[in-house]
């Protein structure tokens, strides 16, 4: 297996199974939790902020999972599972005491500027590639703003619902990997995933729907 | 497949491992004939197009850099705390086998210094073994002489005290006969109730009644035979 840190240098990472990764941090290995940090790290973030829609609280909930990995690796059984799914498990206890302790979080739906940044990045782009300006801009826009529906969309399910799609359609995790991170049984992961998309699909039809009805002047 | 079968697996049908991963062809075959199940399968792909384009949007997002640098800082002050921590538990280990190697030298020297002590006034013989009584129930008289102080009791003042005490009878897991012949001898306070334990003849029986009373404790500090002593000799 191999790995890019974040130099760009490239590790050479044999045979890294999670209980050899745990053996080593548990006896002070600063490489083996570095590799750890790297590789589990975005998933943990990116699951925190979809979650919590709050880049501050998803920074602070993944540092609390590593944290916990430092003072208590021994927490971590492999025989019930692996290391990601123990990591998100972690992860979504922090979000719940969070959501129990303070109930203002409100759903993450991106921001004006961020649209912004993304249409100048990918114009500098087209730029130096040939695609026409026009209608990659075009392109573009409509991209971007299917992807604010999406989110919009995911940001209203419920919470049980929306870490279904979070793990299973953004991280791309298996029945089996999902239900070992949200503790629970494959068929609950499979039955919540399709009433899940199934609320995305009336929701992203419901926003088209509004989209393409001719605006009333008054 | 009917459009409730359909629908059940319309989902997963690109999901491989699934079940409609395994109908896929047969689902595919009937929204060509069902308009209604051709349009959420229309439906459905939009999904799918707009989720992978989502996550590949979000794929870059990760921690920023100051949270790395945190927890590998963490990670170091831990590993530090953790080596102190086995340091000091180390330093204590070695600190107790010195000082259990200090009081043994000291002993042995001690037991050098004095030699071998006589055998005490005693009849070890016809005495029976009695159950098993808590040596822990001994209280050491605060007059009570030492084995390895100046006032340890002698052969001489030993004999001295015969006429005030009884025979030494050997308590029941007594495992050192020779101890009678070199051990130390203790006095102690104990309990009416934990002398019959030992098999004394003891009659009268107060609980809150205090009798005084030599033992024989071999080497290893293990007491192996027991006689009473009056109250009288030891007032005086």
């Amino acid at each position: 297996m191999r790995a890019v840190d974040n130099d760009g240098k490239m590790t050479q990472v044999t045979d890294q199974t999670d209980a050899r990764l745990l053996r080593r941090i548990m006896a002070g290995d600063e490489e083996a939790f570095a590799h750890v940090y790297r590789q589990k790290h975005p998933a943990i973030y990116r699951f925190a902020l979809h979650m919590s829609g709050n880049a501050a609280v998803a920074e602070d909930v993944t540092q609390e999972v590593f944290m916990a990995l430092i003072r208590e690796p021994g927490r971590f059984d492999p025989a019930k599972g692996t290391l990601g799914g123990f990591l998100f498990g972690i992860a979504r206890n922090h979000l719940r005491k969070r959501w129990e302790r303070d109930r203002r979080l409100v759903p993450f739906t991106g921001d004006s500027e961020e649209m912004d940044d993304l249409i100048s990045s990918s114009a500098a782009s087209r730029n130096g590639n040939g695609h026409g300006p026009v209608a990659s801009a075009r392109d573009e826009f409509s991209s971007l703003e299917t992807i604010g529906r999406v989110r919009q969309a995911i940001s209203t399910l419920p919470g049980n619902y929306r870490e279904v799609v979070v793990l299973c359609e953004l991280e791309e995790m298996s029945y089996e990997e999902a239900a070992s991170a949200l503790g629970c049984p494959v068929g609950t992961v499979r039955s919540r995933l399709h009433r899940a998309r199934a609320i995305l699909v009336e929701k992203l039809c419901e926003s088209r729907a509004a989209r393409h009805a001719p605006a009333v002047d008054e | 497949m009917d459009c409730a079968q359909f629908e059940g697996i319309v989902h997963e049908i690109d999901r491989p491992g699934t079940e409609g991963f395994a109908f896929r062809e047969a689902a595919l075959a009937h929204a060509e004939s069902c308009s209604r199940c051709a349009r959420l399968m229309t439906q459905v792909e939009s999904l799918d197009l707009g989720l992978r384009a989502f996550a590949s949007h979000e794929a870059e997002r990760q921690a920023p850099a100051h949270v790395g640098n945190e927890l590998m800082e963490e990670f170091r002050r831990t590993k530090a705390a953790a080596s102190r921590r086995r340091f000091r538990s180390q330093v204590v280990a070695l600190a107790t086998a010195a000082a259990v190697l200090l009081a043994l030298g000291v002993s042995l020297r001690h037991r050098l210094m004095t030699g071998p002590s006589p055998a005490p006034a005693r009849d070890l013989a016809g005495n029976h073994p009695s159950p098993a009584a808590p040596a822990g129930s001994a209280e050491p008289a605060t007059t009570a002489a030492r084995p390895d102080s100046e006032d340890s009791l002698t052969a001489d003042n030993l004999a001295s005290e015969s006429a005030d005490a009884t025979a030494f009878v050997p308590l029941p897991y007594a495992d050192d006969p020779s101890a009678a012949d070199g051990g130390a001898v203790v006095r102690v306070v104990l309990s009416r109730p934990a002398l019959a334990s030992l098999g004394l003849p003891v009659t009268d029986m107060g609980a809150t009644d205090r009798i005084p009373a030599d033992i024989i404790v071999s080497e290893d500090g293990a007491p192996q035979a027991i006689r009473l002593v009056s109250q009288s000799s030891l007032d005086d």
